[in-house]
């Protein structure tokens, strides 16, 4: 989830009087949200990842304000359907980033922290939401300073002075030379070269998208009418950002205008701030909550939720706020309710049931296996499925036989496939034990991975070792016998060849003539590979075989 | 160690050699039965030498133990005349008094005189003894089974009671000379316990042990404590989380963790240009064949609901792709669509709510230190069935918590595949704060293909780690628990 930081005054300040630290906690939580921390300048938030709206401080604002009951402003729809001006969209931008939408702000209070906070919050939206930009960027420009006509295309390598810089630069300079065109600049690698999108007024290159903007247009703390681009390359994305961004600029006292965008042969004007509605029957939210709610309620927690809502009959008219992207339909409408109604007066309903609860069969064998090896003096261990070709081979002296299972892109130079085999996790394990006392006797039932013709295979196996200063192959071999025969399958012994044991010393374990597994008195080496220094012996069994062998028996 | 009895006999047997039994008991001062046990346990250990000869001894009957006991029936009779109270009738007698009168007539002690026993002259001095001889025979038998020497002085006599049946007359094996061994001349310097320390077979087989004390120890020695074999604590509680499950009615189920894309992320709404599915997060299989989707209609279903959902185009190559399921939630999923799949062709089958459950490891890309881990436990609850309610998750949530002890708390959240979304956490007494388990909700129209009023569908998909990490006090962190020292697992306190 999202951790995002305000500017704690700016964000008292947009909340109005009458609301303490504690309040504040209180009803974030109520919300569904956390404080992770509080300083003396900065607050910090969890969000959930499906809450846009609250990555800025006016929008958390909103909501909070909203939830307390201590706003009624539940519109954001722009009533004037004239777009303020036009961009052009030239079909050269279409392989490489097809889409753009617009907001043409005036009148935005602007003061230092509203500005910082405008940055941040755009910023976080491309990283969270815009995949680092790729799915979509945001551009804020002195509207002022747009000289339009404007124009969206693939440009030759065009110069000019990006935001920050005191002389020009190229855009194939920007991409070698500048952070942001090193950050971003794989965004638009795949267009042909020097093709470059970029945002373009009268005046020439206003951003070169989606890395930089231009130092000319830039946005600051004199700005009063603002210009926001979206391009990206979902269409639906980029066309429903401008609804959640024009709602912030609303709050901060700016008349929102429309920007038409012109494809040629179809034309968008954005941000599009349609009305939304969805109607309920009361009834449904109660029985999918399991309390009762009632219409004297209903409106009200609407509301507390940010929606305006109308009794019609029976029903609930819900209309869904233009900045609540995530809302898809009923389902998202109902949670909201929960969480107004609060999640704490929710009680649990306890839900009838009729059938007996089970384990399946192979927990109940393994249970048995697991008492066996408690009987017999080992202790139980848990690794971790995943390991290293050094580890799960090498160190045992057995061949890699390429059936692992490998990993990509492992963050943990350790970890580079799935264990094929248990023994060396226990061997690991008992290498970093040497200072306990002896003997040392482990065991681990669980699970062990391979490849077999393209496909995963599972296996559950049972690995179990034994170190101390006499231990022997008649001893190991006392263990496998005494389990077997607790289990109760007839089984044959015969000499094995098995690179982590002492040849002559090896045997295996079969079945009707199937191999289920081996044992015997580990070879020095392999101790020492692992820094044991005490004689060893072990075993391994393919317990899902010998199981399956089990359950055939008529 | 040589016991007391022991140490006697081989210092009488030092001072005489060559002796029998009888004066080695009076040398040794002991009683017979010690210096049998004695020289029994001295003879195995090598430290006598014995030397046996043939001989007979006499044993009484039981009937001659009786008689020894209570007198002979003649002799009874004849006390009874001698007493001369009345006169007896021989139909007076009862059966032994007709066997008393039969012997004491044989012997001439008594006759009938005109219907009346009479004692002879025989009889009356006879009656004026204490005890008839043969009577006194029998009596010395009983204390002292007669050896060789005595049958020969008694020879007739015996022979006689022998005929009656009062004694048997047998050959046995007996004692003849005791001579100490070098072993026992070095035994004598071994000393005598004065009380028993570590008892054997043999001391309580011989009863040595009878009228000796035994060594008081020391109850506050210091002892290397024995290491028991243990479980490990994790897989424990996987155990008691199972039980707990299974109590609520809910069934157990598993599914692979070497998983396709699909069902970890697709077929839970997970969009596909989703940050959690980057490799950043997520371990990619480097060498398995992508999984085949073809066969599975829920496909359609899921392309659906990413398109309208999402507004993207949702691509099946990338769902096939293979990887380390992240959550458990996958199992879920693959059942969730089974058994949606039946009831939309047969909804009678099913008595519902359906309850299913499983446990299993989960794979996260992160860089292994001690806080962090590559693979950990989840655990994944789901109930289908008819107008199931948030209220309702809430209840069995907080039931299966309540199964290991512990109170949790919910709040608001968001996952694509549910909403209403939910998060729920536990107090830890430990650290003073409020700690996430997991997530649950109800899952998605979108995803499950049915509406809600027909069929809804509640989940739930906590870590089991921090279970542990709240309730251990020894624990304090994650990497703890699958460290595997050995002594953790053997010496950690709390059953």
């Amino acid at each position: 989830m999202p951790v995002i930081s305000f500017n704690k005054k700016y964000v008292y300040g947009l909340l109005g009087s009458g609301i303490d630290e504690k309040k504040l906690e209180e009803q974030v939580t109520k919300l569904g949200f956390e404080v992770e921390s509080v300083d003396s300048e900065n607050i910090s938030l969890e969000v959930t990842a499906n809450r846009l709206d609250l990555l800025d401080a006016v929008g958390f604002a909103r909501a909070l304000k909203n939830f307390m009951h201590k706003s009624s402003k539940f519109s954001y729809e722009i009533k004037n359907k004239e777009p303020a001006f036009s961009i052009t969209v030239d079909p050269s931008v279409k392989r490489i980033r097809p889409f753009i939408s617009g907001i043409a702000a005036y009148g935005v209070k602007m003061d230092e922290s509203a500005l910082a906070n405008m940055i941040n919050y755009t910023e976080k939206l491309c990283e969270t939401y815009g995949r680092n930009r790729r799915k979509i960027a945001i551009g804020l420009h002195d509207l002022d300073s747009v000289k339009p006509p404007m124009s969206y295309k693939a440009s030759g390598d065009m110069s000019y002075v990006p935001l920050g810089n005191e002389g020009a630069m190229k855009f194939s300079e920007v991409l070698e030379g500048h952070e942001k065109g090193r950050q971003y600049g794989s965004i638009i690698k795949g267009a042909k070269k020097s093709y470059y999108p970029a945002l373009i007024d009268s005046e020439g290159v206003m951003s070169f998208i989606p890395i930089l903007n231009s130092d000319r247009t830039r946005i600051t703390t004199a700005t009063r009418n603002v210009f926001v681009d979206i391009t990206g390359t979902s269409e639906y994305a980029v066309n429903k950002i401008p609804d959640l961004i024009a709602a912030s600029l609303m709050d901060l006292g700016a008349e929102v205008r429309k920007v038409r965008i012109d494809y040629g042969k179809k034309h968008i004007d954005t941000p599009e701030t349609e009305r939304r509605y969805i109607t309920i029957p009361l009834s449904k939210a109660e029985k999918e909550i399991g309390v009762e709610i009632g219409y004297n309620n209903i409106i009200s927690l609407a509301n507390k939720m940010g929606y305006e809502a109308a009794l019609i009959g029976n029903n609930i008219r819900f209309s869904v706020p233009e900045y609540r992207l995530d809302v898809i339909d009923e389902q998202d409408i109902i949670e909201d309710i929960a969480i107004g109604y609060g999640y704490d007066y929710i009680n649990p309903l306890s839900v009838f049931y009729s059938q007996q609860g089970s384990l399946e069969e192979r927990t109940k064998f393994n249970r048995k296996v697991v008492e066996i090896m408690i009987g017999l003096g080992f202790s139980e261990m848990t690794n971790s499925y995943l390991t290293n070709a050094s580890t799960n081979f090498e160190k045992p002296c057995i061949e890699d036989r390429k059936e692992a299972i490998r990993l990509k892109d492992s963050k943990t130079e350790t970890i580079s496939m799935m264990r094929t085999w248990i023994l060396p996790s226990l061997l690991s394990n008992l290498g970093m034990s040497s200072h306990e006392r002896m003997p040392q006797d482990i065991f681990e039932l669980d699970m062990a991975f391979c490849v077999k013709s393209g496909k995963p295979v599972e296996s559950h196996r049972l690995g179990c070792v034994s170190i101390n200063p006499k231990s022997n192959f008649n001893e190991v071999k006392a263990a496998v016998e005494g389990l077997l025969s607790a289990l109760g399958k007839e089984h044959s012994i015969s000499e094995y060849r098995h690179g982590s044991f002492i040849d002559g010393r090896c045997a295996e374990i079969s079945i009707d003539g199937k191999g289920m597994g081996f044992f015997g008195e580990l070879h020095p080496k392999v101790l020492k590979n692992f820094g044991i220094e005490e004689p060893g012996t072990a075993f391994e069994l393919d317990l899902g075989r010998f199981y399956d062998k089990l359950r055939a028996e008529p | 160690m040589v016991h007391r009895y022991e140490l006697s006999v081989l210092k009488a047997l030092k001072e005489r050699g060559g002796i029998g039994l009888e004066e080695l008991i009076s040398l040794a001062s002991i009683g017979k039965d010690e210096a049998m046990w004695s020289l029994e346990n001295l003879k195995e250990r090598g430290m006598v030498r014995i030397d046996y000869e043939e001989d007979e001894r006499a044993v009484l009957s039981d009937e001659g133990r009786d008689y020894a006991e209570s007198g002979l029936p003649e002799e009874l009779l004849i006390r009874r005349i001698n007493a001369g109270e009345d006169e007896i009738r021989p139909s007076d007698l009862d059966d032994k008094g007709k066997l008393g009168l039969q012997w004491a007539k044989k012997d001439g002690m008594v006759e009938i005189e005109g219907g009346v026993l009479k004692l002879t002259a025989e009889g009356r001095r006879a009656g004026a003894e204490r005890m008839l001889p043969d009577s006194r025979l029998l009596k010395e038998l009983l204390d002292n089974p007669g050896d060789g020497a005595a049958i020969r002085s008694n020879g007739e006599r015996l022979r006689r009671l022998e005929k009656r049946g009062l004694v048997r007359i047998e050959k046995h094996k007996k004692i003849k000379r005791i001579e100490i061994d070098e072993k026992g001349i070095e035994g004598l310097g071994e000393g005598v316990p004065d009380s028993i320390d570590s008892i054997d077979r043999s001391i309580i087989a011989s009863g040595a042990w009878k009228g000796m004390e035994f060594k008081r120890y020391d109850v506050n020695v210091n002892v290397e404590k024995q290491a028991p074999a243990r479980r490990h604590p994790m897989k424990r509680l996987l155990d008691d989380l199972k039980d707990a499950y299974v109590s609520m009615g809910f069934r157990e189920v598993s599914g692979p963790a070497v998983e396709s894309s699909f069902w970890v992320f697709d077929s839970l709404f997970v969009p596909q240009d989703h940050p959690a599915r980057d490799a950043q997060d997520t371990f990619y299989v480097a060498n398995l064949d992508k999984a085949a989707l073809d066969d599975v209609p829920h496909v359609k279903t899921i392309k659906r609901a990413h398109e309208k959902g999402w507004h993207t185009k949702w691509r099946e190559d990338a769902a096939g792709q293979m990887l380390l399921r992240t959550h458990t939630t996958s199992v879920s999923s693959r059942y969730l669509y089974s058994v949606i799949n039946d009831f939309k062709q047969n909804p009678d089958k099913y008595e519902l709510p359906i309850k299913l459950f499983s446990i299993g490891r989960v794979f996260r890309n992160e860089t292994v230190d001690y806080r962090h881990l590559a693979d950990f436990y989840q655990m994944d609850g789901l109930i289908i069935g008819k107008d199931l309610t948030l209220s309702n998750l809430f209840d069995q949530i907080t039931k299966i918590y309540d199964c290991i002890g512990m109170k949790i708390k919910f709040k608001p959240s968001y996952f694509p595949f549910v909403e209403p979304g939910v998060e729920f956490m536990a107090y830890s007494e430990k650290g003073g704060e409020w700690i996430e388990l997991g997530g649950a909700g109800m899952i998605r129209e979108e995803i499950t293909g049915i509406r809600r009023s027909k069929l809804s569908v509640l989940a739930w998909g906590p870590g089991i780690d921090r279970i542990l990490l709240i309730k251990d006090p020894t624990i304090s962190n994650i990497s703890e628990l699958y460290n595997n020292d050995i002594g953790w697992v053997r010496d950690r306190k709390g059953a």
